[in-house]
C-alpha cells in the first residue's frame, strides 16, 4: 500500500519520465557498448556536463520570470577570455582572476536586466543586442587569438578526476544546490517566482517588478559567466569561442524539464536531467561513430517529443480535474 | 422575410461552478435596435459569445429567421448571416483599410490574392456607409471612431442580417456617436437587426426601440418597448434585489478617529475634486454604475496609477505614496483586486505561497531566509479562519473553487495586517453562501479596526455591508450617504444621486 503511493508520487513528479528515460538510454547505451561504462568514458561525460548544467539555470532563471536571456552564451564567452587574458597577459593569480570574471558576469546580467527593467523593452530585443554587443567585444579585444598559457593548477583542475566523476562537477553541483535553496527559501528567490507566475498580482501585493527583473537577469550573467570560466579549466585554453553553442541547450534542457515560457516555474531536477539526456545523446552518437553533426537534430527533436510528452500530460489532469467535478 | 431575424429561448450556459446564464430570452426583429443591459456579470457576454458561436449552449435554443441552428464555431455564426463587433478591436493595425474590410472574405484569382478586386469590394462597403476613408490607408493611422465604423463594415461586408455591438461607443467622442448612430438609423431602415450592448443609458433611450435586461444571468425584462421603460425603471432591472442575501445583523456606528482622507484629489486617469474621509475602523461602500471611476481610483491610491493634485492624508498626515510597495509597507494598505485571476492570485502556485506573498519580508530570517514551516505557520491561521476549502496548503490554488480562491485572496491581505483594506467586487462569481460570509468577515475586520473601502456594484450588497456610501458617476463623488440599511429608501438615494448628477450635466 506504502509502496503503492510512493510508485504514484514518483510517477507524479514532472521529472520521473526523464529519470526513466535517461536510465534506459544508460543501460541501452551500457548493453550495447560496455564501453559506455568504462570511466574514462564516464569522466569524458561528467566533464561536458559540467558547464552545460551553470548555462541550463543561467537561462531557466530568466525562464522563471517569463524572459530570456540570449546573451548567455555571449556573457560565457566574454568572462572566458576575460579570465583567461587576465592570468595569462596579466598574470594575476586564479582566485583574484575568478573574483573578477565573476564580477565580470554579474555586471553584463545586471545590464541586461537594468536595460530591460527601466527602458521597458522587451527582454529578448535586448539581450539579442546586448549578445552581439559582448561577442563583438570579446572577438575584438582577442582578435579571435585564445590564451593558452593557463596556470598548471586550473588545468589540473579541469582534468582531475574522483572514480568516473570529472572533478569540476563539483562546480555545477554547488550552482545548482545554492539556486535551488534560493528559490525555495529565500524571499527574492520566491519573488522570482510570483513574478513569473502573475507579475500584476507580485506588483499589487507590493513585489517590485523591475527589481525582480535586474536580479534574475544578474544572477543569470553571473551563473553565465562561472559556466564560462569552468570551460576554460575544462579546455585548458582561453577560447574566444566558448558559448558560441550554448544557446540552443540551455532553452532545451529547462523546457525538456518542464518549464513554462511563461513564468512561475523552474523545475530543478527536470533540468539537471534535460541536461543529462542532451549529453547523453551526445555520448550515444561519439560511441556509435555517428558524425556529430547530426546531434541538433536529435536534440530538436527530445525537445518536440519532450514537451508534447508535458502538454498530453497536463491536458490529461485537467480532463481528469474535469470529470471529478462534474 | 419572417418578422423575427434572430430568436433564443431558454439559453443557459453552465461553466464548471458557475451557471454564467439561466433560460435567457432575447427577440430580434429585422429593422429594430434592439438594446442589451445588465451590470457586469449580469451575462450579456456569455450570451453574445452564444449568439456569435463562441460558446456552446449548455441548453437552449437558437433560432435565425425561423430556423432552429446550431453553431459550432464562430465560423457557423458568420455564414449565418450573424456579425459582431466586439468590444477589443480585432483589425490588424499594419494591414490596409481594404485588406481588414475583407479579411475574411479575401477575394483570389487563380489562388492569388486580387488586389483590385479586393479593393473594389471594399469600396463598395466603403460607399454604403459614406466612409469618406481610403482603402490603402494603414487601418493604425485611422481615428478610434472610423476604426469602431471600420469594424462595423467588416461585419457588414459579409452580409450580416444580424449585427451584434458590443460597448461601440466605449472609446469614441461624442460627436462619433451621433456618426455611428445616424449610420446604426441608415442601416435600420435596411432591414437590418441591430443588437446594442452599451452601459450608457442616454444612448440606449436615443437610438433603442427595445430593450432586454439580464441579471444574475437571468432576464430581468424581456423585448420590452423602450417607451415604456424610463431610466429609474432600466436601473432598477440592473440592479435588481436579491432577496437572498444574509442578515447581517446590527453594526453600531462608528465613532473613530479619521484614517483616511482625500482633499481634491485628481488623477491621471481622470478623477477630479475627489473628496471623501473614512474612520478606522468603518466599512465605506463604493457604489457606481460600470466606468464610473471606483477601482481606477482605488489603483490610484495604493499607487498603482498616479495621483496628479490634492492631498491623500493618513491619520491627519499627507500620505506620499509613489509605489505599491510604498502603500503597503508604508501606510498598511491593501488592495483585493476585482479580477482575481488576471492581478490578484498566482493560479498556478500553493495557497500557502499565495497568501506568504505579502508577509515573505516580515516573516524572512537572516535577512531573507523562508522555509515552508515557517510561512506555514504564519499562513495556516488566515485559512482556518476563513474556511478555506482545501486538502492541504500546498495545494495548488487553481484547483479551488472560485469562492475559495476568493477567501485567498482576501487572506493574503489580513495576513500583511492592512490598516487600510480596499476590496473591489469582494463577492463577483462566489456563491450565496460564501457571499454571506464574506460580508460577515468584512464586518469582522472592520470591527477590529481596519478601515474597509468596498468597491461594489451589486447594490444590495453595498447597502447591507456599508456604513456610509459614495456614489460616483463619471469619475466623480455625486453623493456622499450614511446608510441607513434600508433598501429601498438607500436605492432610491443612490440612484437619485446618479440621474441628478447626469441631469446636471446634461442642462450644463
Amino acid at each position: 500500500m506504502k509502496n503503492d503511493n510512493l510508485m504514484k508520487r514518483f510517477l507524479a513528479a514532472e521529472w520521473s519520465s526523464l529519470l526513466i528515460l535517461s536510465l534506459v538510454m544508460m543501460a541501452a547505451m551500457t548493453i550495447i557498448t560496455p564501453r559506455f561504462l568504462n570511466f574514462d568514458n564516464q569522466a569524458i561525460l561528467t566533464r561536458s556536463l559540467a558547464p552545460l548544467l551553470i548555462v541550463a539555470f543561467a537561462q531557466a532563471i530568466v525562464i522563471g520570470i517569463g524572459q530570456m536571456n540570449l546573451a548567455v552564451g555571449a556573457i560565457g564567452g566574454m568572462v572566458a577570455v576575460f579570465f583567461g587574458g587576465m592570468m595569462e597577459a596579466w598574470g594575476f593569480p586564479i582566485p583574484v582572476a575568478i573574483a573578477i570574471g565573476f564580477a565580470c558576469g554579474v555586471a553584463a546580467g545586471a545590464l541586461n536586466g537594468a536595460i530591460i527593467a527601466f527602458s521597458g523593452i522587451n527582454g529578448f530585443i535586448v539581450t539579442l543586442a546586448t549578445l552581439s554587443i559582448f561577442k563583438g567585444l570579446n572577438l575584438g579585444v582577442t582578435k579571435s587569438i585564445p590564451f593558452y598559457e593557463m596556470p598548471d593548477a586550473l588545468v589540473w583542475f579541469g582534468e582531475a578526476r574522483f572514480g568516473p566523476f570529472a572533478a569540476i562537477l563539483i562546480v555545477p553541483v554547488i550552482c545548482v544546490v545554492a539556486l535551488a535553496w534560493f528559490l525555495k527559501y529565500n524571499i527574492y528567490g520566491r519573488q522570482i517566482l510570483a513574478v513569473g507566475g502573475n507579475a500584476h498580482a507580485a506588483e499589487l501585493a507590493g513585489i517590485s517588478n523591475n527589481r525582480v527583473t535586474i536580479l534574475a537577469h544578474t544572477i543569470s550573467g553571473a551563473l553565465a559567466g562561472v559556466a564560462g570560466m569552468l570551460s576554460v579549466a575544462r579546455l585548458g585554453v582561453g577560447q574566444p569561442t566558448i558559448g558560441g553553442d550554448w544557446l540552443l541547450a540551455s532553452f532545451a534542457a529547462p523546457v525538456i524539464g518542464g518549464a513554462i515560457l511563461l513564468g512561475g516555474h523552474i523545475p530543478i531536477l527536470g533540468t539537471v536531467l534535460g541536461v543529462l539526456v542532451i549529453i547523453l545523446i551526445e555520448n550515444l552518437l561519439v560511441l556509435y561513430g555517428v558524425d556529430p553533426q547530426y546531434n541538433e537534430f536529435f536534440v530538436g527533436a527530445l525537445i518536440l517529443a519532450a514537451v508534447g510528452f508535458n502538454h498530453w500530460r497536463s491536458l490529461r489532469a485537467e480532463a481528469r480535474l474535469k470529470e471529478g467535478k462534474a | 422575410m419572417t418578422d423575427v431575424a434572430l430568436k433564443i429561448e431558454n439559453a443557459t450556459k453552465r461553466f464548471p461552478g458557475v451557471l454564467a446564464l439561466d433560460h435567457a430570452a432575447l427577440e430580434l426583429r429585422p429593422g429594430e435596435v434592439h438594446a442589451l443591459l445588465g451590470e457586469n456579470g449580469a451575462g450579456k457576454s456569455t450570451l453574445i459569445k452564444i449568439i456569435t458561436g463562441v460558446h456552446e449552449p449548455t441548453e437552449g435554443t437558437v433560432w435565425v429567421d425561423g430556423e432552429e441552428v446550431t453553431f459550432k464555431s464562430p465560423h457557423d455564426a458568420m455564414d449565418a448571416g450573424i456579425g459582431a463587433v466586439h468590444q477589443e478591436r480585432n483589425l490588424i493595425p499594419r494591414f490596409t483599410v481594404a485588406e481588414n474590410i475583407m479579411l475574411e472574405a479575401v477575394p483570389t484569382k487563380r489562388g492569388q490574392v486580387d488586389y483590385a478586386e479586393m479593393r473594389r469590394q471594399a469600396e463598395y462597403w466603403l460607399s454604403e456607409l459614406d466612409l469618406d476613408i481610403d482603402p490603402d490607408l494603414p487601418v493604425q493611422r485611422l481615428s478610434v471612431a472610423q476604426m469602431q465604423l471600420l469594424e462595423i463594415a467588416r461585419a457588414l461586408s459579409l452580409k450580416s442580417r444580424v449585427l451584434l455591438l458590443d460597448e461601440p461607443t466605449a472609446s469614441i467622442t461624442e460627436h462619433e456617436v451621433q456618426v455611428l448612430f445616424s449610420f446604426l438609423r441608415k442601416l435600420k431602415a435596411q432591414g437590418v437587426a441591430i443588437l446594442f450592448v452599451s452601459h450608457k443609458l442616454e444612448e440606449v433611450f436615443e437610438i433603442c426601440d427595445r430593450v432586454t435586461v439580464l441579471r444574475d444571468g437571468k432576464n430581468a425584462c424581456t423585448n420590452v418597448p423602450i417607451s415604456d421603460l424610463n431610466r429609474d425603471g432600466v436601473v432598477a432591472h440592473m440592479v435588481g434585489r436579491d432577496n437572498a442575501l444574509s442578515d447581517l445583523g446590527h453594526r453600531a456606528p462608528v465613532d473613530a478617529p479619521t484614517k483616511l482622507e482625500l482633499k481634491d484629489v485628481s488623477t491621471r486617469i481622470g478623477h477630479s475634486n475627489v473628496n471623501l474621509h473614512a474612520k478606522k475602523g468603518e466599512v465605506l461602500g463604493f457604489y457606481g454604475l460600470v466606468g464610473a471611476g471606483r477601482s481606477e481610483l482605488a489603483r490610484a491610491l495604493i499607487g498603482a496609477d498616479k495621483i496628479t493634485g490634492g492631498q491623500v492624508l493618513i491619520d491627519g498626515k499627507e500620505a506620499k505614496i509613489s509605489s505599491v510597495q510604498d502603500a503597503l509597507r508604508k501606510y498598511q494598505m491593501g488592495y483585493v483586486s476585482e479580477d482575481r485571476k488576471g492581478d490578484g492570485l498566482i493560479l498556478a502556485h500553493s495557497v500557502a505561497d499565495n497568501i506568504g506573498v505579502t508577509i515573505w519580508h516580515k516573516i524572512a530570517k537572516f535577512g531573507g531566509f523562508v522555509t515552508d514551516t515557517m510561512q506555514r505557520k504564519s499562513v495556516r491561521g488566515f485559512v482556518d479562519r476563513l474556511e478555506v476549502k482545501t486538502p492541504s496548503l500546498q495545494q495548488t490554488l487553481g484547483n479551488l473553487s472560485g469562492g475559495n480562491q476568493q477567501k485567498v485572496s482576501v487572506a493574503k491581505w489580513l495576513a500583511a495586517e492592512t490598516e487600510i483594506l480596499i476590496i473591489d467586487e469582494p463577492t463577483v462569481g462566489v456563491d450565496i453562501r460564501t457571499k454571506g460570509y464574506l460580508h460577515k468577515l468584512i464586518w469582522e475586520v472592520a470591527e477590529a479596526g481596519v478601515t474597509v473601502l468596498v468597491i461594489s456594484s451589486d447594490m444590495p450588497e453595498i447597502v447591507a455591508v456599508a456604513d456610509r456610501l459614495i456614489v460616483m458617476n463619471e469619475m466623480q463623488v455625486v453623493g456622499d450617504l450614511p446608510n441607513s440599511r434600508d433598501y429601498d429608501e438607500m436605492s432610491q438615494k443612490i440612484m437619485q444621486s446618479i440621474v441628478g448628477a447626469s441631469d446636471l450635466k446634461e442642462s450644463a
